[in-house]
């Protein structure tokens, strides 16, 4: 989190029906949503939201490929150049057994390439506290939160108490 | 629409197709050498094809019983319509073991004279006729009973409702639990005793769960195709790029499945080195390189590449495409599973002949002879042999012929009952599904 000190009014939810519908009446209203937090992911509001699909396949596949190519290069030079081994009279170049090899090290490198990414992306990682708006938003709270400087604290209320929000608080993050 | 109409034009398409197949079936009959060796292959070929599929339908029916499961419950029927060739497929499988029983075929070595063979006579207890015949009679009856159960139940479900506290559906899941196992097993055993002992001295440990996993894909691939279908003539509406994507996750996974147990097989093999396991991959190396190499790019390459993104599983354009690839994929796979090993046996039947010839007049030349004539066979296996080196168009008709024939039985099944099960517990989750 790059930013500090947002303003921040936000409304919990104890439904996601509930919640879902004042996002989509929060659209209609203009009001631009800050972000919105939930216990679980719930279905269907990544659209709602604006949020486009994620592209952290994309370094997946990339990490992954670059995994295929470091374990099939790497004992292509090992087995050849490097230290050629006799195995049971096999050619110096045996690929199939590479093949084993190869598909562990693609996973590994896709796996925690693809975890390395999203904890930088994210701002996660050991050490780093992030600020939270309320603790129950990660049991059983549904939360909208506006930015302050984007939405009035006077509309969100009122926002808040037409669509059922059992709760609104402010806080600065 | 909840209620599949069967078209008569779709009926005289279909008809006709199978017609042609038996046309097919008819010329390959009498272009064929004496043992009509091509003709039993094609036969045997697709008829295993055909009734794994049928079984693997019913199979996922139970299992997604057991394993709680839901979206699929909208388009079930189309499963158990796959399910429904079962009758027919054993039908077949029966006509085939009761040709071989009478040696009116030579697909098998080991249903031949083995006499001083001393590996087929280590495996006569298991590789014989009877238990070819009485193995598909009885084990085949199985899945026909456990099918028939589960499609019985679903249709009275229909009918009367789930009954109190969904009793139906517990009825359902006390024969799908039972019916995992049973088929796990039994499966295996058929492979072996159908496809495996084609190659009657090899055997490989992978191999049940390679073919039923080859099986397995070919069913999601066909599943997703008359989904496709029935949804572009206006059925189906509920069932949306979810279901497909879904189903179309079940296909890449179940394509990467093959491909490790294909590989696990081959690695194995290739990696122990013993002569008596190698000879398998050899001869298709050898004498089928194209059909060999092409099974992997058909059924692992083209299909990962493809569905590897999100979004290719959800547009109906590539998904179908990539399962209309994995049908034919897989029908090719089992192509190279029966072929070379039926051709070989064919080979030495042959040459077996030519040595009881000889036999009288000078033994132990004939015996050279006879080896000769073997070698001689395997050699003339990598020339081209229309129908076994490819498939040709006669395998092509056959193939198109049965597929005619499956679909036939399954949209006749289809047509008898709601698309929809109205009163399954499970249909308002499937409706919502959402991935």
């Amino acid at each position: 989190m790059a930013q500090k000190n947002i303003d921040v009014v936000y409304g919990l939810y104890d439904d996601e029906v509930i919640m879902m519908e004042a996002v989509k009446k929060a659209n209609s209203d203009h009001l631009e949503i800050m972000d919105v937090y939930s216990p679980f992911p719930v279905h269907g509001l990544d659209p709602l939201l604006g949020l486009e699909e994620s592209r952290l396949h994309i370094a997946g596949f990339i990490f992954g490929a670059l995994g295929t190519l470091t374990a099939f290069l790497g004992m292509t030079w090992i087995f050849t150049k490097d230290w050629p081994i006799i195995f049971g009279g096999k050619p110096y170049w045996s690929v199939p057994a590479f093949i084993p090899i190869t598909f562990e090290l693609t996973v590994l490198f896709a796996s925690i390439g693809m975890v390395v990414t999203f904890y930088t992306i994210c701002g996660l990682g050991p050490g780093v506290t992030n600020p939270y708006l309320d603790d129950r938003i990660t049991d059983d709270k549904f939360c909208i939160a506006f930015n302050k400087s984007e939405v009035e604290s006077s509309a969100a209320e009122s926002f808040f108490s037409a669509t059922g929000a059992s709760e609104v608080n402010h806080k600065t993050i | 629409m909840n209620q599949f109409v069967f078209k008569s034009t779709v009926k005289t398409f279909l008809i006709s197709f199978m017609v042609l197949g038996l046309l097919c079936m008819g010329i390959t009959w009498f272009s064929d050498d004496e043992l009509h060796t091509r003709f039993w292959t094609n036969l045997l070929h697709n008829s295993v094809f055909f009734t794994g599929i049928s079984l693997m339908a019913t199979f996922f029916i139970a299992v997604c019983i057991t394993a709680y499961a839901g979206w699929h419950v909208q388009f079930k029927r189309v499963w158990e319509a796959f399910g429904s060739f079962i009758y027919l497929g054993i039908g077949l499988m029966v006509f085939i073991a009761l040709a071989t029983y009478f040696d009116l075929n030579h697909l098998y070595h080991w249903a031949g004279d083995i006499e001083g063979d001393k590996v087929l006579e280590g495996k006569s207890g298991f590789l014989n006729k009877n238990w070819y015949l009485f193995g598909t009679i009885i084990i085949g009856g199985t899945w026909i009973f456990f099918y028939n159960r589960l499609r019985a139940l679903s249709l009275e479900e229909d009918r009367d409702g789930a009954g109190v506290n969904f009793a139906k559906h517990r009825r359902m899941r006390w024969y799908a639990g039972f019916f995992l196992p049973i088929v796990g097993f039994t499966s295996a055993a058929m492979i072996w005793q159908w496809i495996m002992s084609l190659d009657a001295h090899w055997y490989s440990t992978m191999f049940a769960w390679y073919s039923a996993a080859s099986w397995f894909v070919a069913m999601i691939a066909l599943t997703i195709l008359i989904l496709l279908y029935l949804k572009a003539n206006g059925y189906y509406d509920n069932v949306t790029q979810e279901h497909i994507h879904d189903i179309g996750k079940f296909l890449f996974a179940f394509s990467i499945f093959w491909t490790y147990l294909w590989f696990s097989q081959y690695m194995l093999i290739w990696y122990a080195n013993v002569g008596e396991e190698t000879i398998y991959f050899k001869e298709r190396m050898d004498n089928y390189p194209v059909l060999f190499f092409g099974n992997l790019v058909v059924n692992f390459v083209l299909p990962f590449f493809i569905l590897l993104r999100n979004d290719t599983k959800r547009k109906f354009g590539s998904v179908g495409f990539v399962a209309g690839l994995v049908v034919l994929g897989h029908w090719w796979d089992y192509f190279l599973m029966v072929k070379p090993g039926a051709l070989h046996t064919a080979h030495e039947v042959a040459a077996h002949h030519d040595h009881s010839h000889g036999a009288g007049d000078h033994g132990a030349e004939a015996a050279h002879g006879a080896m000769e004539a073997a070698g001689h066979g395997a050699e003339h296996a990598s020339h081209f042999v229309s129908g076994f080196t490819l498939p040709g168009l006669l395998e092509l008709g056959t193939f198109f012929g049965f597929f005619a024939l499956f679909l036939f039985v399954a949209f006749t099944s289809l047509s008898k009952a709601s698309l929809v099960p109205e009163n399954d517990p499970y249909l308002g989750e499937s409706l919502h599904h959402h991935v």
